[in-house]
Formats: structure tokens, sequence, C-alpha cells
């Protein structure tokens, strides 16, 4: 699909790159403190004895999926790198079926908890707040890979989107070992 | 090339369409409007008859509020402005005439436009709520003829929300900064345009369900929400969270635009000891959003959970409600130096021009700034010394009470700019200087507030509520009515009228006065806040303050009608009318659509407030490097 001219969007969103990639980080360090008062609320209600009902292995799964997705945000960035718009989609689409996955472990886990106990209640409304993130993951990912898709030139031109993505991604991957140790471990 | 040259340049192709009003403009208004209601209300019906409820249960009220939501914003044009783009779909044509007020879009200038017309439209409906309350406490009994208790309840906590986020949270940060951040930096925009266009966008319903709470039960916890008097207020208390959480994200996608465009997008040689001062005091304001908003954005989660998903954060056998009071104080006491730091910021960027001084002590005044904002991140218990255990008022006692220091530093920065200095009065130097004396006794009876003994007497009493407005009314609004005539020409290219704008000034400065100071007397005699009967000794104080504040309320119309007569009528004002060396004033006024024009860039050579004579001029402009 051919972009219509529009040099006046271009001349109005002058930033570079490098300052649309940097000022995303205010981002998501504005996320990562919203996780780190779910993580200190933990403790506050739910004291330190995890349910012997909420599902160990699903929370260990989870976790180390979401340390593998690590290697297709590596490789993605690589391939963003150099410009293999095929490469970038592939790593993408593995990132979508893993946001899928995530979901579907933390709907699970909610079913073994009682929302309406100290643990169970920011149990669950920290994972809804995961739920959140994976949702806004997905739409990103599915964005970034049409966009690939349809018009490689914007995308070309527009590389810091598919970049804060995967910032994003890498972002939610270390929340979440985070939360795993606070609620699971400690 | 000079300065006038560029001054002096065709910028015809670059001011953006000059086709007129037409009534198909506020199409996208009128859709958003359309699919926003119809979005509530669907998702409302939907809800409540798969829940077995009705539709102003809480649960139905918090799914039609997101779908609304949702709608109004793809009826704005965020669908093909944003969303059909990013997904690889059509380009959206460059709207770049009137119409850009009426409909999403990534102009930072028309999104601050908008922030304007909606601070005042809010300020006159949250003012409308003052007087109600103003009516009701012109006798000492609850006389029924007018508001009942509860009523009295819905209406105080939604003047204060909605002039604290509806009003001064966005006056002078959306209404001024955002018009600003790239003039004054050298850029034509911010770092994320489109974030910022949404910012607003997410405004108006956040507004409106705030305002119409009472529609479905209201709400009686005033402003703050606090459980568990709010699980058990009525359904309103869903859109005062939903509405603050809404004006809060808004609030924060300006200030990630705020912090990264200072960062990473300043003009060539503007060092960070060269950023405008108004940009300093508005990155420490986002700078407090950013970090420290989190705690409340949970707290105010965590209570509408509470109130649809069946948890006991507050309330049950395993609720904390000492919790939320932490959580929301965590931001919403550092959220008044998010109001105030850009208006002392806007002191110190207008006085050099007006004294025709260098800003005295710079480097001192942005510390202020940036001190008052670290330190305030830490002293929100100040509002709850009666609830909290005695070790922990001395602390926050102390770091409250530091708060002045920095504080100070902003003051002397000031007094010392125009020490010596022969400052020309107009109707916004004027306001500035009212707005220091009124912040001044706003901080001094401050420190009554945070000192402990002082505020075991004090608190819940109108000294508060006077303090209070002496620094959000006193400090804020006549600052951001300052910057509103400062700021005229270069969006509109006409001057106020001098006379009416100083002619309101005094009229606000003498009824503000007689308004809220007999407050600092009422509270000390023993007048409780928040409720709709006093004691009948405290009568005639009260009828003072009702009539001064009608005088006052409906002084207001005074700058509503000189700043739309000086729109259309006003005199032409020259490009740069205040003599300022201030970047945004290099450029033409009104400011063309595309303000810096392309294939030239302005690179700083010196600092933008050196008025000594035969100073050189801070700015010089050279062609665009190729990429």
């Amino acid at each position: 699909m051919a972009d219509a001219d529009n040099s006046y969007a271009r001349l109005m969103d002058p930033a570079s790159e490098r300052a649309k990639r940097g000022a995303f980080f205010f981002l998501v360090l504005f996320a990562a403190i919203i996780f780190a008062m779910w993580d200190l609320a933990r403790f506050l209600w739910g004291g330190t004895a995890v349910p012997s009902t909420l599902n160990m292995g699903v929370g260990v799964g989870l976790t180390v999926l979401m340390l593998a997705s690590l290697v297709p945000v590596v490789v993605a960035r690589k391939k963003l790198d150099r410009g293999d718009d095929g490469g970038v989609v592939s790593s993408m689409a593995a990132l979508l079926v893993i946001s899928l996955v995530m979901i579907g472990g933390i709907v699970y886990n909610w079913t073994t908890l009682t929302i309406g106990s100290g643990y169970g209640g920011i149990y669950d409304i920290t994972t809804i707040w995961f739920l959140v993130h994976f949702v806004a993951a997905i739409l990103a990912l599915l964005a970034s890979i049409m966009k690939i898709s349809r018009t490689p030139d914007r995308a070309k031109r527009e590389r810091w989107v598919s970049y804060n993505v995967l910032t994003y991604w890498g972002g939610v991957a270390i929340l979440w070992v985070a939360f795993f140790i606070v609620f699971y471990i400690a | 090339m000079a300065t006038n040259e560029i001054q002096a340049q065709p910028l015809d192709d670059m001011g953006g369409d000059k086709s007129a009003f037409a009534i198909s403009m506020l199409f996208p208004l009128f859709r958003a409007t359309l699919w926003g209601l119809t979005g509530y209300f669907a998702a409302a019906w939907i809800t409540a008859i798969l829940a077995g409820t009705v539709i102003v249960d809480p649960l139905p009220a918090t799914v039609g509020y997101v779908a609304g939501l949702v709608c109004w914003l793809m009826g704005s044009g965020v669908w093909e402005g944003w969303i059909r783009r990013a997904f690889g779909g059509k380009e959206a044509p460059s709207y770049t005439g009137i119409e850009r007020y009426f409909r999403f879009g990534p102009d930072s200038k028309s999104t601050a436009v908008r922030y304007v017309v909606l601070n005042i439209v809010t300020f006159f409906l949250a003012g409308m709520a003052a007087m109600a309350i103003r009516i009701e406490l012109l006798t000492p009994d609850s006389t029924g003829w007018w508001m009942s208790e509860i009523q009295y309840n819905q209406t105080f906590g939604i003047h204060g929300l909605m002039m604290l986020l509806g009003v001064v949270a966005s006056a002078i940060v959306g209404g001024v900064g955002y018009y600003l951040i790239p003039l004054m930096l050298g850029t034509r925009n911010v770092v994320f345009p489109k974030l910022l266009g949404l910012s607003w966008w997410l405004l108006p319903p956040a507004t409106f369900a705030v305002f119409m709470s009472p529609t479905i039960g209201g709400f009686q916890t005033g402003w703050w929400g606090y459980p568990p008097l709010a699980q058990n207020s009525g359904s309103g208390i869903v859109w005062y969270v939903l509405g603050a959480a809404t004006i809060l994200i808004a609030s924060l996608l300006g200030a990630i635009n705020i912090a990264g465009t200072m960062v990473y997008m300043r003009a060539k040689g503007m060092s960070l000891g060269r950023v405008p001062i108004f940009i300093w005091g508005l990155f420490a304001a986002a700078t407090i959003l950013i970090v420290e908003s989190p705690a409340t954005y949970t707290g105010a989660l965590m209570d509408l959970s509470d109130m649809i998903l069946g948890s006991h954060f507050y309330t049950g056998p395993t609720g904390h409600p000492l919790a939320y009071m932490d959580q929301f104080w965590f931001l919403f006491h550092p959220e008044v130096y998010v109001f105030i730091l850009p208006a002392f910021a806007i002191w110190l960027e207008i006085l050099p021009a007006a004294a025709k001084r260098p800003l005295f002590a710079r480097g001192w005044a942005i510390a202020g700034l940036v001190g008052v904002s670290m330190l305030g991140a830490m002293l929100g218990v100040h509002h709850y010394f009666t609830a909290v255990s005695d070790a922990r008022m001395p602390i926050f006692m102390t770091i409250t009470e530091t708060v002045s220091i920095p504080t100070g530093f902003i003051y002397l920065s000031a007094i010392g700019t125009i020490w010596g200095g022969r400052l020309r009065i107009n109707a916004a130097v004027l306001l500035v200087l009212m707005a220091m004396m009124n912040f001044l006794v706003g901080g001094l009876t401050g420190i009554f507030n945070a000192d402990v003994p002082a505020d075991l007497q004090l608190h819940n009493t109108y000294w508060v509520i006077a303090h209070f407005h002496y620094t959000m009314l006193g400090g804020v609004i006549f600052t951001w009515l300052a910057a509103l005539y400062w700021w005229f020409p270069k969006v509109t290219g006409r001057k106020i009228n001098e006379f009416w704008g100083k002619f309101h000034a005094w009229w606000f400065l003498v009824f503000f006065n007689c308004t809220f100071f007999p407050m600092f007397i009422a509270g000390l005699d023993g007048m409780n806040r928040r409720i709709a009967i006093y004691l009948p000794y405290l009568h005639e104080i009260n009828l003072f303050m009702s009539i001064s504040s009608f005088f006052l309320g409906a002084g207001f119309l005074i700058p509503l009608a000189n700043l739309l007569y000086s729109w259309r009528y006003g005199p032409k004002a020259d490009a740069n009318p205040w003599g300022s060396k201030g970047l945004e004033w290099q450029i033409k006024s009104p400011t063309p659509y595309v303000p810096y024009p392309e294939g030239v860039d302005p690179e700083v050579v010196g600092p933008n407030d050196n008025y000594a004579p035969g100073a050189k001029e801070p700015f010089v402009w050279v062609p665009t490097p190729s990429k």
C-alpha cells in the first residue's frame, strides 16, 4: 500500500529514532514502578506464606517461558538492525504465541485462589495487570507485524516502533521474573 | 542568519490550511459523542443483563465507562489518525487548518488550545459547584431549600476533584506548557505527538463522568475516595475512580512527552543550563507524575477491585483502610507541586523579560524546582497526622518543613531578578506579582499545617481550606491567567485589553482575599470543613465569605470576555511584543502551523535571559545539517 504524500506529517514529527527509543524508557520506568508497588503490597495483604492451592508448576512454567521469550526478542532486534523483515516478523509471531500462552496460564491460576482472601486478592489483581500488559503486547506485536508486511517502506522509516515493542516485552519479562520471586518464592 | 530575517521569511506555505470555519469540521466531535454514549450504554446494559443486575451498579458502570471511553476515542479520529496507520493501513491526511482543533491529531499547539478551552469550561462548572457550596453556607443550619447534606457532600467532592484534576493539573502544564515546549526547545513538535494528542481526548469523558456521577448515586467521600466510605456511598464512586484515573493517565502521557522532549530534542547548543526555566518547571512536575503516580494508580485500582471484583484490600477482615491513605497521598501531596512548579517557573520566565534583567541565581532557581520535586515525594503523611503513629509524625513534619528551603530559592531568584530593575507592569506581570503574594501567604500558613502540635488542632478546619486555596487558586490560577495574557499574542497575534486585564487582576485580588482570608479566622474559631452545618456564632463571617465569593466568581466573566473579544478584535501584536529573548518569541506570531521553517534550525549561543545593554542575541539560525 503506497503512502499518501503527507509531508506535513513527517515535518511535524521531528523526533529522531534515538529520541523515540530513549523517551520510551520513561514509560517503561513508570510501568516498573507500578509493579514494584504490587510486589510491595503482596507482603502487606498476602503475609509471608504462599497458599498451597496456588499451582507452583504453572508459575514455574510461565517463568521459564518468559525467560525463553528473551531469545526471540534478541533475535528480532538483530534482524531489525540488519533490516531483515522476514526474521523480525517470525520472531514477533513467536512472541505473539507466547503472549497467548501466558494469558492462559494467568487465567488458570486465578481459579486456584479466592480473590476475597489477602493473598488471593493481591495475586489476582497483580496478574490482571500483567494480563493487561500481554493484551497490549499482542496488539503492539500485531501492529508491527502488519505494518512490516503491508507497508515495509514505512516500517523501515519507523523502526523505532518495533524496537520499542521489543523493549516493552523485555521489560515485562524482567517484571514477571520479579513477580515470580516475590509471589511464589518469598 | 539573523532573527529578524527568520521572522520576515514568507512562511505561508508552513502556515497550514487557511479555510474558514465550517460546521462540518465539528463532525469528529459529534461522532465521538455519539459513539461514546452508544458504547457506554450498550456495554453497561449487556453487562447488567449478564450479571443479573441494574445498569447503575458498579460493575456495569465500570464496563460501560471503559467501552464508552474507547468508542469516544475512536470517534474522535484516533482510528483513522493513528490506529489504522499503525497496523499498516491508509495514512490519514494532515489537518492543518481550523478543523485540527476539533479532532484527534498530532499538533501540540492545537492540543494546547483545546486544553485551555476545556480548562475554562471545567473551571466554570466546578466554580458553579463552589457557588452552590457557598449558598448552602449562607445559613448555619441545613435549610433544605437548597441542598440536602448528601447533595452537599457530592457537590464539594466534585468541586474538589474537578478543580484539582480538571483545572489546575492541566491549566499551566497542558494549556501553556504543551504549546511552548517545542517552541522553547527549538523543535517543531514533542517527542510523541500522537500520545500528547491522545492525552486531551481522554479528558472530556472523564470530566463528564465525574460531573454526572450523581446520576448513578454520587459519592460521599469528597475528592479523596477514602474507603470504607467509598464502598458505602453510591455507585458514583466508580465514575470518580475511573474519571480520576483517566485524567491521571492523560497527565502521564504529557509527562512522558515533557521529559522525553527536554532530554532528547533540545536545539543545538542548548545545554541543560540553558534550557528555559519554564521547561525546567515542567520537567520537575513531569518527574513527579512518572515516579509517584504509580502508588495512587494501584490504590485506585484496588479500591475499584473492592467494589466490583469482591476483593478486600481496604474493607472486611483483610482490609487496611490506612494503606489507601498512604497510596493516595504518595502522589496527591506531590501533585500540588505538579500544579505549582510550572507556575513558579512562569514567574521566573516572565519577570526577567518584564524587568529587562537576567534571571537572578538561575542555577539555584533550577535547584529549587528540582529540590521541591524531590522532597515532595516524601511527605504525604502530613495529611493524616491524626491517624498515624507518633513515630511517623516528627519525620514527616521535618521533611515537610524542609520544602520551604528550595521554595525559598525560587522566591529569592524572583526577587533578585526584579531588584533594581525597572519593571514594566502589564496585566500579566501584575498577576504574577499578586500570585507571589498569595502563594507566600499560602506557604507560610502551610508551615502550621506541617507542624504536628498545630496541625492536630487545625486538622479538618477551614484553616486548611484557606491555606490550600491561597496556594492553588491564589498561586496557580493567578499565574495561569498571567500566562494566558503573556503568551496570548504568540497564539493569536493579538494583545488583550490591558485595562480590563488589570481591572480584573485587582478585582480578583480583592475578592479572593475577602473570600479566603476569613477562612483562616473561621478555622481558628473551630469551623469544620466538609460539613453543611456550622455553629451560629460563625454565621456572620460565613455570610461575608459567601457574598465575597459571589463577586469573586462573577469576576471571572471579565477575563473570559477579554480573551474572547481580544481574540477577534484585540490590537495586533508585534512578533515579540514584550522584547523577550525567549526562543518562542523569535518566530512569527501567531505561530505558523510549522513553527520552525524547513531547512533552518536555531542554535543557542548564549543565555536567553541576558538583557544587559548590548548583549548579543542568544540564538543564531543555521542551515539544517544534511543526514
